[in-house]
């Protein structure tokens, strides 16, 4: 973090190299957050230099009350929402319906398979997980990636996207169970 | 057990699911896992979808760090280096 800070300020100052130094520590986390919001590569990739860009140019405006991973993470999720905007015209899916059990009565929950624990996902399961996921609406889908899959803690979550600790709660709720809903037809017994 | 009982472990089940459930908060959810197949097997469920989507990384092999800042070269303010303009002597009156 003081790391951090020595480079901020010479980078505020103009130091070019010191901003250099920030992006090569930053660029693999900025990147792999985009790519699971944006699900493609090619905007990954463009969401993380606009990050960049943008960081640059807004710097003196970062004070460092906040970290400065907290301050990109910002800044790349603005970049994916209107890159998401632009370019989406997906359908509007509720989650308010998402159903927990069935209203029979009795209870009658599949269990799943084992599922792999190491990073080697096969390229079928790579698909269907893309498909639940990209059904998600983005303003779900950031707060899952955040909290769940980058290990941010609530409050961070709720810090970055300038929501309350409750309601980024019920977003994160609301996402795990459509995710596990969606998942649970290809990964039962 | 009512759906609706099922449905309140449920809601817990979410807010817990990426802690230790051997705290003490945690003990009414322990217990009831312990006896509901349904709700243990929902609870797994919901435990795997974090995982898998954890364990979906992508990897980033090249820098960005050169383009972003030949962009931001682009930024500086252009200086326009003109030629000086010198005044042209009027010929004197005579």
């Amino acid at each position: 973090m003081s790391d951090d800070k020595d480079l901020i300020d010479s980078a505020k100052a103009g130091d070019k190299v010191a901003f250099g130094k920030l992006i090569r520590k930053y660029e693999k986390t900025i990147y792999s957050f985009a790519f699971k919001i944006c699900r493609d590569k090619e905007k990954a990739e463009e969401a993380m230099q606009e990050t960049f860009v943008n960081a640059y140019r807004g710097l003196k405006s970062f004070s460092g009350n906040s970290k400065f991973s907290t301050w990109l993470y910002r800044i790349v999720t603005n970049n994916c929402l209107m890159m998401h905007r632009k370019r989406s015209h997906e359908p509007v899916v509720s989650l308010e319906d998402t159903e927990l059990f069935s209203e029979t009565g009795e209870l009658q929950v599949p269990h799943w398979g084992e599922t792999p624990h190491d990073a080697v996902l096969n390229k079928e399961l790579k698909e269907i997980l893309d498909k639940a996921i990209e059904k998600l609406p983005l303003e779900y889908r950031i707060v899952f990636v955040m909290r769940d899959v980058e290990g941010l803690s609530t409050e961070e979550v709720g810090k970055t996207l300038r929501l309350s600790v409750p309601a980024i709660k019920s977003r994160l709720h609301r996402a795990r169970l459509f995710l596990r809903n969606e998942l649970n037809p290809y990964l039962t017994k | 057990m009512r759906l609706t009982d099922h449905k309140k472990y449920l809601l817990e089940m979410c807010e817990k699911v990426d802690r230790d459930l051997t705290s003490p908060t945690c003990k009414k959810l322990r217990e009831h896992l312990a006896k509901c197949p349904d709700c243990a097997a929902y609870y797994d469920s919901l435990k795997k979808t974090i995982l898998l989507y954890r364990n979906y990384d992508v990897e980033y092999r090249g820098s960005c760090c050169e383009e972003v800042l030949a962009r931001l070269e682009l930024d500086r303010p252009i200086q326009l280096v003109l030629p000086k303009r010198t005044r042209s002597k009027r010929p004197r009156r005579s």
